[in-house]
């Protein structure tokens, strides 16, 4: 007791302003004010979010496997070979032909389980999901011309007529209304600097570069709301070029969307060549 | 193959200690350096963190004095500008000076037994150099309109005018122009010398590991530091003299454009290279160490070698594995996820061969041993959580996320700290010719090992999670809210672990002056450098020695039961 009086006094410190109020509220603050922790991203809303999620976890167990085994075999001889009197080390230069086998032969099949294994998976994903971007003419796709700039994002569709530069062009600002249940196929270029075009929920990602066109699409199977994010540095203000990803059921959709085409073009001006900045889907 | 030619010892003070082309007194110069630099950039990640976990609240201690217009608190600007030089120095100034600079200087003549360098004149240059690029880059923190703020990889366009009007972006690239001249000139020093200056005896099968690890940096280095180089020149002939090589012809009024994606190319193909030009070394003193702190031959020596120099020529083709979401056609994507995972072949010969070279031995748990261990789990860590970035499937949702950066600081930097920790106190008492203290060391390994590997475990749990690296303030999107616990816990384990240095710095300059006399061979270690006096004297050896066997004679059976080692310059008995 009398040694905590003594140490009490000591620890003054920490309610001084400098250093125990910033202290205080980073510990318990901050940590408090999170109340809904989340620890994963959430649920894949897209139809090819599985895809990670099946990857990541094969790889995750691959993977904890080969380090437990890395551990294990670094913990046996600290525990077993320490240093003490009488005993000494093994001698051996791992020379021999036997040697020279085991080394190939157990790095050739760690490849294989924990590389090609993956690889051949991250393949048929890349050739049947997030490469596979629909076909622009089906008129099951939906098109959206993404412009991006420090730091909003420009999403342009083609409203009810289908087409693009046309009066009826819906253009949204941080914002961007999709239909559920039908592929979403993005052109993307930027104004200023790159950019990256991220939808956690719907595991997509994809650089916005000035100077050309780059292509992505999802798509998505939850209706609801959903965050857009800009992930590549981009300035200061970065991390506040966010933005809503609105997911319609098809009829909800088709209301919305007659309603914004026919709000464009009344608010249409073919004078302002600075507004039209839609090109032309090609292949 | 030796150098006969002695000049005097220099007597006065500028000559010796300042402008000294001693390589022993140069590798302490890069040293103290490179320590210096690792404090400034470990600070500014203190701060980094301090903004992360509490967004807005003022720095304590001394905000008020770096950020006075905002009373302390980090302005999103300044932000930008601490992860950025936080990488740019940490890299070229902290990890390329400590590792390569100190630790080739000091390890290349002392263990292939040569008097100094093959070119000394230029390994002063060299070091010079390094100290003129490290003024530019903290010169560029102060001028106007800004200091350097578009990240380490300083990708255009946001690195160009267009993106970035300070003119500390400039000297940013000026900067690491020079640190790169700086680097080439001790690679070219580095090669010839291991080429030229070898003792008799010391054919490339009986070179110290580490020696092999810091030839093949080297290598890395006079190939690739060029390619960066003429990336920053570039940068700064759009910045300085409006040419348009990285800036599209739609983002400009008339002309003909370049493309930002040029960049990109030259930066990484530089950009991967140089992860193993910081790992190289650590693993060559780690594949030594093992043996030197088990007792027992490193494990499959040829293989190591081979394993290394297949990383050095596969290091160079598998760049494209940073661009997956910039837009590369499928068939380069496919190709560059397959071929970094062959890369992985290497790592697993040189992972088996250390795990081997422990299996049986005689364990000395010292600092630098535990150290070169941590390599093993610290690397294992980062190497495996490669896998996932590599495999575009998972890397299109980690890339750009903190999985990123857990898995590049486990591999490149805490791997090359820790590899550099175990050289400092392995060489210190040769150094210094002070032993440092075991008790202090012991403890600033525990102190550092447990905190790191927390801070990068959670940037994983984060970084699958979704949260976006290079974020000012996770807590104003309602979607990275629910994460900011994550932030809290991986800053309050990276001040513990930012803690843990002052022990290491205490310790260092405690033993520096007042240590314990060093023995001349306080670890019974073979090769050449432990033959030497301590202090070593000038010139190294009285006569070139030559070499009778290899550098990890350990217990063998013919030097009978009282010794398990021998010099390099002894013959084995029978």
């Amino acid at each position: 007791m009398s040694m905590l009086k003594a140490i009490l006094p000591s620890l003054a410190f920490l309610r001084s302003r400098w250093l125990g109020c910033p202290l205080a509220l980073m510990l318990t603050s901050t940590w408090a004010l999170a109340q809904d922790k989340r620890w994963g991203p959430g649920e894949a809303a897209s139809d090819y979010g599985y895809r990670f999620h099946d990857l990541f976890w094969l790889i995750t167990i691959l993977v904890s496997v080969a380090f437990a085994l890395v551990v294990l075999l670094l913990a046996i001889p600290v525990l077993r070979d320490r240093e003490r009197p009488g005993h000494r080390a093994s001698f051996d230069h791992g020379k021999s032909l036997h040697d020279k086998r085991l080394t190939a032969v157990i790095s050739i099949v760690t490849f294989i389980i924990l590389d090609a294994w993956v690889l051949v998976i991250a393949m048929q994903d890349l050739r049947e999901a997030y490469w596979a971007i629909p076909d622009a003419e089906d008129p099951q796709t939906y098109r959206v011309e993404v412009l991006a700039q420090q730091w909003a994002w420009n999403f342009r569709a083609p409203g009810v007529d289908g087409e693009f530069g046309t009066a009826d062009d819906i253009i949204t600002i941080n914002e961007l209304v999709v239909p559920k249940d039908r592929p979403v196929s993005f052109n993307m270029t930027s104004k200023d600097v790159i950019h990256a075009l991220f939808l956690p929920e719907m595991r997509m990602k994809r650089d916005v570069n000035p100077g050309s066109i780059n292509k992505t699409w999802f798509r998505p199977i939850t209706a609801g709301d959903f965050t857009i994010l800009c992930a590549e540095l981009c300035g200061f203000a970065h991390y506040q070029m966010s933005g809503k990803l609105r997911v319609l059921e098809q009829g909800l959709f088709n209301e919305w969307e007659a309603e914004a085409s026919k709000l464009a073009s009344t608010a249409f001006d073919a004078d302002d060549t600075e507004a039209q900045w839609a090109w032309d889907w090609e292949e | 193959m030796t150098s006969d030619h002695i000049h005097p010892e220099p007597t006065t003070f500028l000559k010796k200690h300042v402008f000294s082309v001693d390589h022993k007194v140069i590798a302490k110069q890069f040293l103290w350096f490179g320590l210096v630099w690792l404090g400034i950039g470990g600070i500014m990640a203190m701060m980094l963190r301090w903004q992360l976990a509490n967004p807005g609240v003022p720095v304590p201690l001394f905000g008020k004095l770096l950020f006075p217009r905002t009373s302390g608190v980090i302005d999103p600007a300044s932000y930008n500008t601490l992860f950025t030089m936080h990488g740019t120095i940490m890299i070229f100034l902290g990890l390329t000076p400590a590792m390569i600079g100190a630790l080739g200087n000091w390890s290349i003549p002392l263990m292939i037994g040569a008097r100094d360098m093959i070119f000394p004149t230029l390994n002063m240059l060299s070091f010079w150099t390094m100290v003129m690029g490290g003024a530019v880059g903290f010169y560029s923190l102060f001028v106007p309109l800004g200091a350097t703020e578009a990240g380490w990889t300083g990708y255009p366009t946001l690195s160009t005018t267009v993106g970035a009007v300070g003119q500390g972006e400039t000297l940013w690239a000026i900067a690491v122009f020079l640190i790169g001249a700086s680097s080439i000139m001790g690679g070219i020093n580095y090669i010839t010398t291991v080429i030229r200056l070898r003792c008799p005896g010391m054919h490339w099968m009986r070179l110290p590991l580490t020696v092999w690890g810091l030839f093949l940096t080297s290598i890395l280095n006079v190939l690739f530091i060029p390619v960066i180089g003429s990336a920053m020149i570039i940068l700064v002939l759009d910045r300085v003299f409006g040419t348009t090589f990285y800036v599209p012809a739609s983002i400009m009024s008339g002309g003909t454009g370049g493309d930002p994606i040029l960049y990109q190319h030259l930066f990484w193909i530089f950009g991967h290279p140089e992860v193993y030009i910081l790992i190289l070394p650590a693993w060559g003193v780690v594949c030594d160490l093992l043996s030197f702190f088990a007792r027992k031959p490193a494990f499959g020596y040829r293989a190591s070698v081979g394993a290394m120099v297949a990383v050095t020529v596969l290091s160079a083709v598998v760049y494209g594995h940073h661009m997956f979401t910039t837009g590369l056609s499928a068939m380069l994507g496919e190709s560059f996820m397959l071929l970094t995972m062959i890369i992985s072949v290497p790592a697993e010969v040189l992972f088996f061969n250390w795990l081997h070279t422990l299996w049986k031995g005689n364990l000395r748990l010292t600092t630098p041993m535990l150290f070169a261990m941590s390599v093993i789990f610290v690397f294992g860590l980062g190497g495996l959580t490669g896998i996932y970035l590599a495999t575009i499937g998972t890397d299109i949702f980690l890339h750009d996320t903190y999985f990123v950066v857990g898995h590049f600081h486990l591999t490149m930097a805490a791997s090359a700290l820790f590899g550099t920790f175990a050289a400092v106190y392995f060489w210190f008492p040769k150094m210094f010719g002070r032993m440092m203290s075991e008790r202090l060391g012991k403890l600033h390994f525990w102190l550092s090992f447990v905190p790191l590997v927390i801070v990068f475990c959670i940037m994983f749990i984060s970084g699958y999670a979704g949260m976006p690296r290079r974020y000012y303030d996770h807590t104003s999107t309602e979607y990275l809210r629910p994460l900011q616990h994550l932030n809290v816990a991986t800053s309050v384990a990276a001040f513990l672990l930012g803690a843990a240095q002052l022990i290491f710095v205490y310790n260092f300059i405690k033993s520096r002056w007042w240590g314990e006399p060093a023995p001349q061979n306080p670890w019974e270690v073979g090769t050449l450098d432990w033959t030497t006096e301590t202090p070593v004297p000038h010139y190294n050896f009285k006569t070139i020695p030559v070499v009778q066997c290899g550098p990890h004679e350990f217990s063998n059976p013919v030097l009978g039961p009282d010794t398990d080692w021998i010099y390099q310059t002894e013959k084995l008995p029978g």
